[in-house]
């Protein structure tokens, strides 16, 4: 377990640039540089693409999507980028051979917990998906608003003067009477 | 009891003893409210960090307090005037002076209850104490002359104009403006025109001071350029509804 913390660590710093699938088509991810390296719920992080032609024909009608996977264990699922990105894919009409695309992928980190990030890529022609490496990283967790506290207050302020409008109203009723 | 106390007591059991004055600080309470459970039930709000949060709590507490300053401030010559009150009111043995003073205790009062009322509020979203001392600190120094001096004015527009409605839409208009800053973002208020209107407008000194000791946590004394031109806009209202006052439309 220690060993592989390691690893995982020693693989994000190095910038985990690779390649992906050998082929038409090859994606390099890397996190920003100005990345936190302890990031919590709220935060920003960013990511850079380069999605390459490496082959000697022209691709059509490329598209290119980010993925984040969450790994916590019991937890093993795809996540749903509503509220994470609004940067989700892009699209490429033709790239020419050794035509390189950047792309800058933002992202707000709505829950705590490990996650797994990966771009990948399809044109009109190919039939494989083109996958980037993926890149780990945790989220922490951050001390938020608290409903507990908020709905008490929320709910009561206003029962209370409620209350005290009827208490009012009843007793110059009754001094009317 | 001197005229002044007489009046203040008399404004301050219109506020907490009628159902109108009620109704109005069932309204603020409310909005406070609101405003709260959207920031639990919006995911987005919800990630704000609590120092933000405070700050924009105490921007709300601000702009809502001053909405009901404004209200109480328009009727308090013209309601008095509509209702038929204001003529006996001039005859009895008080000076205009003295009956300005008991108005604007009245409205200072009603204020008292606001900021009263705002303070658990400010714990409740303030969970993790991140600031929230500053927060009832410069919300009291810095909101009190922002609230007051709107209620002020409008006292002086109701005492001018003699009715209701033009004192109370004159003074929302104003209100709004002022209040602009809530509603836009700092990227549109760092344009020359918004640096300008931030520099003279105490709606917006107010709210940079919340932005700078809530959030960023700048001294005291960084905010005393902001203190002045609240103060001045506090001296300024009341000298204005004190002119008014001298001769208020009963006609």
């Amino acid at each position: 377990m220690f060993f592989r913390k390691i690893f995982t660590i020693a693989v994000l710093s190095i910038t985990c640039v690779a390649s992906a699938h050998a082929g038409t088509i090859k994606i390099s991810l890397v996190p920003d540089k100005a990345n936190s390296p302890r990031p919590a719920m709220g935060n920003f992080l960013r990511f850079h693409s380069i999605i390459k032609n490496i082959s000697d024909k022209p691709v059509e009608g490329l598209v290119a999507w980010i993925s984040l996977i969450e790994i916590d264990p019991g937890h093993e699922q795809p996540v749903d980028l509503e509220d994470w990105s609004a940067h989700k894919a892009i699209t490429v009409a033709r790239m020419n051979p050794g035509d390189a695309l950047k792309t800058v992928w933002p992202m707000r980190l709505i829950q705590h917990g490990h996650y797994r990030v990966v771009i990948c890529a399809a044109d009109r022609i190919h039939h494989p998906i083109y996958t980037s490496p993926a890149l780990e990283f945790h989220v922490s967790k951050k001390p938020m608003i608290q409903s507990r506290r908020i709905l008490p207050v929320a709910l009561s302020v206003p029962v209370l003067i409620i209350g005290l409008i009827f208490y009012r109203r009843r007793k110059s009723r009754r001094s009317r009477a | 009891m001197t005229p002044v106390r007489l009046i203040a007591a008399k404004e301050c059991r219109a506020l907490l003893q009628n159902q109108r004055g009620l109704v109005y600080l069932l309204a603020f309470s409310v909005l406070l409210s609101a405003f709260a459970i959207l920031l639990i039930s919006n995911r987005e709000l919800s990630l704000l960090d609590n120092a933000q949060v405070v700050y924009m709590m105490t921007g709300t507490i601000t702009a809502a307090g001053a909405l009901i300053a404004v209200i109480l401030g328009s009727d308090s010559y013209a309601g008095e005037r509509e209702r038929g009150t204001l003529i006996p009111l001039l005859a009895a043995p008080v000076t205009p002076g003295e009956l300005l003073m008991g108005k604007a205790a009245g409205i200072t009062t009603a204020w008292g209850v606001m900021y009263g009322l705002s303070l658990p509020y400010l714990w409740a979203v303030g969970s993790s104490g991140q600031n929230l001392l500053q927060a009832i600190f410069y919300l009291a120094l810095f909101g009190s002359p922002v609230v007051l001096g709107f209620g002020y004015l409008s006292m002086a527009l109701s005492a001018e104009t003699g009715h209701v409605l033009t004192a109370l839409l004159n003074s929302l208009l104003l209100l709004i403006f002022s209040a602009s800053p809530l509603l836009i973002g700092p990227g549109l208020r760092n344009s020359a025109a918004g640096r300008f209107l931030d520099a003279i407008n105490p709606f917006s000194g107010a709210l940079n001071t919340y932005d700078a000791a809530i959030i960023d946590g700048n001294p005291f004394f960084a905010q005393l350029p902001r203190l002045a031109l609240v103060l001045i806009w506090f001296g300024l209202a009341f000298a204005a509804a004190r002119a008014a006052s001298r001769r208020p439309r009963f006609m």
